[in-house]
């Protein structure tokens, strides 16, 4: 898995933060579990989450990671979406 | 596809002229329209407004109309954006919309840019009313209702901005009630309409006709469930239902289930599959499966089966159309979430 650049990890994060409508999110770190109590990230935040790093990244994760694993914390999901951005940059230079 | 709302323009569309050439007696609804628009209301189709004017014009047409709005956009961007906001607003795919413009520029750019819309001319509409796609087979309690609870919604999305806490405190601040109990005949229609009219959360895609119900609910084998929802804020009924096949070798298979959008984000799929996993450990069973077909339009319910501690078998992939999330029943059980009245209704007479 690549080292997520933290300009993505932060990216995510707000948009965490801006999704769940928890202002204290903001200060999450990347290794809390977004499932269960504490985040409680659920099937309404959850999506509106994949669509925002849809959008934001070109990533779409749910097309990609059958179990939705990358959701598991914000440094999986930052991994997995430097990981795609980057192979497509690749892909591109190559030609 | 069934229409579940009608976008309107406002000017000669749904009003008989210009609102703004005349704000201090603006013109009155547009008769042919409004009769339809009615027709669609009481069969359970939502209504909302796109118009190049003033928030004041869809205040207007409101008492105009005397219908309930969903949702209103009014400015002078893209009618297609606009379009688009609403579906997301109401939880609606757009292939779920019909839009209705008396100009062709308009239905022009929305055909262009979301198409998967229905895109109407008044003439079309004042027809429409007749389309299949206009006419859903059964019109249960909960479709009747369905303009003031999206009304209600809106009041409950408002007040959950405005609410400082967590989903969890805000779901007990509602009073959120969730009611699981043994689906009986009386049942069958709604249950035919959500297999019908649900798509985010639905793991078989396909309808289940009132007949196949029936017997469903007759077999010994199966248990058949249904949930409904309500809160301080209103009463959405028949939200929700699912049927789990009791199989001999310990392993219980969801072989359906569905949920109304309207119960996402409220702790509803949640607290149905962790009671279904309690019910089936009750019972004996040491796995719980859920066959599920993996599109892009249920998305949401992988994610409530993610949250639930599912995980699809070895094998399954995203290029598979039925992917099989199980989890086993050894070890600690998902509670039952403490912020949700959940009553369960025991099952009438033997099996």
């Amino acid at each position: 898995m690549t080292a997520a650049a933290p300009e993505v990890t932060n990216a995510l994060r707000e948009i965490l933060a801006r999704v769940t409508g928890r202002e204290e999110l903001a200060g999450l770190g990347d290794q809390v579990p977004l499932f269960g109590p504490g985040v409680g990230l659920d099937s309404l935040t959850g999506t509106l989450l994949l669509r925002e790093v849809h959008r934001r990244f070109g990533v779409d994760v749910a097309a990609e990671d059958l179990n939705l694993d990358a959701l598991a914390t914000l440094g999986t999901l930052a991994g997995f979406v430097a990981q795609r951005v980057h192979s497509e940059h690749e892909r591109r230079i190559r030609g | 596809m069934m229409v579940k709302c009608v976008i309107w323009d406002l000017d000669n569309t749904l009003l008989s002229g210009v609102y703004l050439e005349s704000p201090q007696e603006p013109p009155e609804a547009d008769p042919v329209m409004l009769a339809a628009a009615a027709l669609l209301r009481d069969r359970g189709i939502v209504h909302a407004v796109a118009t190049r004017n003033p928030p004041e014009a869809a205040q207007y047409a409101a008492r105009a109309t005397g219908l309930e709005f969903a949702a209103a956009e009014c400015g002078w961007g893209r009618k297609s954006d606009a379009v688009r906001q609403i579906a997301e607003d109401l939880g609606l795919g757009a292939d779920a919309i019909a839009f209705v413009d008396d100009d062709l520029y308009e239905r022009a750019e929305v055909s262009y840019a979301v198409p998967e819309a229905l895109v109407l001319s008044p003439e079309d509409m004042a027809d429409a009313v007749g389309w299949p796609e206009f006419s859903p087979a059964v019109v249960t309690a909960e479709a009747r209702r369905r303009g003031e609870m999206y009304a209600e919604r809106r009041r409950r999305q408002e007040e959950a901005r405005a609410f400082g806490g967590s989903r969890d405190e805000f779901l007990r601040y509602s009073e959120t009630r969730v009611t699981i109990a043994p689906a009986t005949a009386d049942d069958v229609p709604r249950l035919h309409e959500l297999s019908v009219r649900t798509h985010q959360f639905n793991t078989t895609g396909h309808a289940m006709s009132q007949p196949d119900l029936h017997a469903l609910i007759g077999a010994a084998q199966y248990q058949v469930t249904t949930v409904r929802l309500a809160d301080r804020f209103g009463d959405d009924g028949l939200v929700g239902g699912c049927a789990a096949a009791r199989g001999t070798d310990g392993a219980w298979t969801v072989t359906l289930l569905m949920m109304s959008c309207r119960a996402m984000g409220r702790g509803v799929i949640e607290t149905l599959l962790a009671w279904l996993a309690r019910s089936a450990a009750q019972e004996g069973a040491a796995t719980l499966a859920v066959p599920c077909l993996i599109s892009p339009r249920n998305v949401p319910l992988r994610l409530a089966l993610a949250a639930s501690g599912f995980r699809a078998a070895e094998g399954g992939g995203p290029g598979e159309p039925v992917a099989v999330f199980f989890r086993t029943l050894s070890g600690p059980l998902p509670g039952l979430p403490p912020w949700l009245t959940v009553a369960v209704a025991e099952r009438a007479g033997p099996g």
